[in-house]
């Protein structure tokens, strides 16, 4: 779901990232969809080359994506001027979360590991050449006297293990070639000026392009490179319309023929964002039944989680792989707070986890509903604020109308809720001017009270709403945080004697707004998680279905 | 508590309630009969006048003198407070009328209903899990209420807690603390393992000021309200 805060937020991370010009690209690609370099120089105003340089950039952090549609036969102008650029919204926001993913790795994996990871944070992608070159930097500068030879072993090795836990892959093909769509979708339409229809509409678009330019999965992970496989994907790929990822690599068509050795340093690699948003999500899931439950529950969940994350297809898995009694509790005593934990007590937590055996054989097999789990916390972050903003009365009525799921009177809500029957329907009109929500008018004709009023939780609706409310508040506290860096800069600036507080005092004060601000801002980034991030949107799966029908 | 106490032992008294009323005026009898006609759902006045074509002066004075004779009496109709309604005082008035068993002189009676609640969750909390009619024989043991509960009102009050987020239903299993719970019944547990019922945990846009903000809606990054004129945020950043 990209909302208007949304696109004002992700605007500004790039602009504190890459500057203003940066910016405005990426601004006019979220605002009205893929577009071409002709069309970005003509709505930004900026020169060909500043546009160049700034899609460049965005090419290289991995927050566009360029990709083609496939020319009709005869009509040939050139594939090059109808290359499209494409913002990634998704990966914009990642950038806030580099914290949280070297976070992961310094918990998995040794400082080598780290360091590498925060070299491709830091530069979006890089070759292994690239990737060497750095660690050697970093070990001269740590004037440690490791050789050469060493230094390229360690990063290999690294990688090998990063690939293996698919936190690093390989980068998607530069420019994907899509099919030809009908005519209703075609480039012209995105453009339009509707730009709620368009973030729409480029997130399915978005989706083809994401799938088409995809490494093929044994590549994606590997870095074992050579010639015949190189030719071999180039071929199968050529057979499948609109899949044509291999020759778009601007590189490949001139170096396949070169020897092996040549080719690994062409191949781009990035961190996986979507493996570290799995294990993130994977985190919130057990952090919430462990709140919501005890550390018994919270230890099965992790236990399983750990043992099936290589064989769950999608991040945003409704339910976790089904596995064996036997097996959870092997994982189970694997962990150290596990151990102490009998099989009894394993069955138990299950059960309090909410999932009851399917016999598959003789062999009882469980699997957890992460998605019930997800909604759960999305329950309690929407709960919390009705809560705060409209008190106690409101979260009760809200509550209500929230596990009810559909249309209720204003006076059966009053009743169930021990709300007085004038105040109710002031409460629930409050929520209802600002969106929290639904409500109809029912008028019966004949009887006394000829008008109801019925009212319910909207959760899709409801849910869009809250999400652009965390991107805006999340605007305002980056915000808040650059003007007092900048307040900070303009007190330094001042002579001496006109200090009110002294240096020291004044330094003290800012690091703690500022450690205030950032950590209300990585756990906002937390709840947004569980909105955007977490969950598959019902709208997308909408639209989905729409261009199902469309491309049959 | 005379609200709790259902209308019909008193409507069987009827027949033999003749001696008072018959040194009615012809006026005064056409009213008793018509409010006396409506049972235990009262009627306004408007709709008196309406019905018996009386002038007014004639029904307020006429309302006047039987109530005096201890014939009708004036009742709170929670649906209109502010219309008059009047009962025969062989009746109590309907639930529509009051309201029901939580309603006391047509308002909500918070305190009564606060107390109840804090009384179930101690039992329950007591209990660590309990079924309604565990709970609702708790409190008839306790003798802590002059007044019989049903079950219904038990389940009201439960559920009310429920959406209070104090208490939460689980469906036994029959193992450990539910081994005394025939599997699958429901009961209910405290949601805060303390058993201390305080305020649910604050959400991550709960706990910043734009998450409460009421003016959220009219802040722009360079807007009069702005994040950088906060006043929220200048009295939340104030160290």
């Amino acid at each position: 779901m990209v909302t208007e805060y949304g696109i004002k937020f992700t605007v500004n991370l790039i602009n504190n990232h890459f500057g203003n010009l940066v910016a405005k690209v990426c601004e006019n690609l979220l605002r009205r969809g893929p577009l071409t370099l002709q069309l970005i120089v003509r709505y930004t105003e900026l020169t060909p080359q500043q546009v160049k340089n700034s899609l460049l950039i965005l090419i290289q952090h991995n927050c566009v994506q360029a990709f083609s549609y496939e020319q009709d036969g005869g009509l040939e102008d050139g594939p090059k001027s109808n290359t499209q650029y494409m913002a990634l919204f998704n990966n914009i926001l990642h950038r806030m979360r580099f914290s949280k993913f070297l976070e992961i790795m310094s918990r998995e994996f040794d400082d080598k590991c780290k360091e590498l990871l925060e070299g491709l944070l830091q530069h979006g992608r890089l070759t292994l050449k690239q990737m060497v070159e750095r660690a050697k930097d970093l070990a001269e500068r740590a004037k440690s006297r490791k050789k050469e030879g060493i230094c390229e072993n360690l990063v290999q090795e690294s990688l090998v293990k990063l690939f293996t836990a698919r936190y690093v892959e390989r980068c998607p093909a530069s420019e994907p070639v899509l099919a030809a769509r009908n005519k209703e979708d075609t480039p012209a339409k995105k453009r339009g000026p509707k730009s709620a229809r368009t973030a729409e509409e480029s997130q399915t678009l978005e989706q083809r392009v994401l799938a088409a330019a995809a490494p093929m999965e044994a590549q994606r992970f590997s870095a074992i490179t050579n010639n015949e496989s190189a030719v071999g994907r180039e071929t199968s790929m050529d057979d499948s319309p609109g899949m044509r990822v291999g020759a778009k690599r601007k590189y490949d068509a001139s170096e396949l023929h070169i020897e092996p050795a040549a080719e690994e340093e062409v191949i781009l690699w990035r961190a996986n964002f979507e493996e570290f948003i799995r294990c993130l999500r994977h985190k919130a899931c057990i952090e919430n039944v462990r709140e919501r439950l005890d550390d018994g529950a919270a230890t099965v969940l992790r236990a399983m989680l750990e043992a099936t994350r290589s064989l769950e297809n999608k991040v945003k898995t409704e339910k976790s792989v089904p596995l064996s009694l036997n097996n959870i509790f092997e994982e189970v005593m694997k962990s150290e707070e596990g151990r102490g934990m009998t099989l009894d007590l394993v069955r138990a937590s299950l059960v309090q986890l909410g999932c009851s055996p399917s016999a598959r054989g003789t062999d009882e097999s469980y699997k957890i509903d992460l998605k019930k789990i997800i909604e759960l916390a999305q329950n309690d972050e929407v709960e919390s604020i009705v809560l705060k903003r409209y008190g106690r009365d409101a979260y009760r009525m809200f509550r209500l109308l929230s596990k009810n799921g559909r249309l209720v009177e204003t006076d059966k809500i009053a009743n169930t809720t021990f709300v007085e029957k004038k105040d109710a329907p002031k409460i629930l009109y409050k929520l209802w001017k600002d969106e929290y929500l639904h409500m109809e008018k029912l008028v019966v004709a004949g009887a006394r009270q000829s008008q109801f009023l019925l009212w319910k939780v909207n959760k899709p609706c409801l849910w869009k709403h809250v999400l652009d409310e965390m991107f805006h508040a999340a605007l305002n506290l980056s915000q808040r945080v650059a003007y007092e860096r900048e307040k900070e800069k303009e007190f330094l600036n001042l002579p001496v004697d006109k200090q009110v507080m002294s240096q020291e005092e004044r330094l003290n004060r800012l690091k703690s707004v500022r450690i205030v601000l950032e950590s209300s801002l990585l756990k906002l980034d937390d709840a947004l998680m569980l909105f955007h991030d977490f969950e598959e949107s019902s709208l997308l799966k909408l639209d989905d279905a729409i261009m199902l029908s469309h491309d049959l | 508590m005379s609200r709790l106490q259902g209308p019909s032992p008193l409507k069987r008294k009827r027949p033999d309630s003749n001696t008072p009323s018959g040194s009615l005026t012809e006026h005064e009898r056409l009213l008793y009969d018509l409010i006396r006609s409506k049972q235990d759902m009262a009627i306004w006045t408007r709709d008196m006048k309406r019905e018996t074509n009386l002038p007014d002066n004639v029904v307020t004075k006429s309302l006047k003198s039987l109530q005096t004779k201890k014939l009708i009496k004036e009742v709170v109709n929670i649906q209109n407070k502010g219309r008059k309604h009047y009962i025969a005082t062989e009746f109590e008035p309907s639930m529509e009328i009051t309201g029901g068993t939580w309603y006391a002189e047509g308002n909500l009676d918070t305190e009564f209903i606060n107390f109840l609640k804090k009384h179930c969750v101690k039992i329950i909390y007591e209990l660590k899990v309990a079924t309604l009619e565990g709970i609702l024989d708790t409190i008839r043991r306790s003798r802590a209420f002059n007044v019989e509960f049903t079950t219904q009102q038990v389940e009201e009050i439960v559920n009310a807690l429920v959406l209070d987020n104090e208490i939460m239903e689980v469906k036994s299993n029959g193992i450990g603390e539910f081994d005394s719970i025939p599997v699958g019944r429901v009961c209910y547990t405290c949601t805060s393992k303390g058993g201390d019922t305080g305020e649910p945990k604050i959400g991550a846009l709960a706990s910043i000021p734009c998450g409460v903000c009421p003016q959220i809606s009219l802040c722009t990054p360079d807007g009069i309200i702005s994040p950088k004129t906060c006043v929220y945020f200048t009295k939340w950043l104030d160290f």
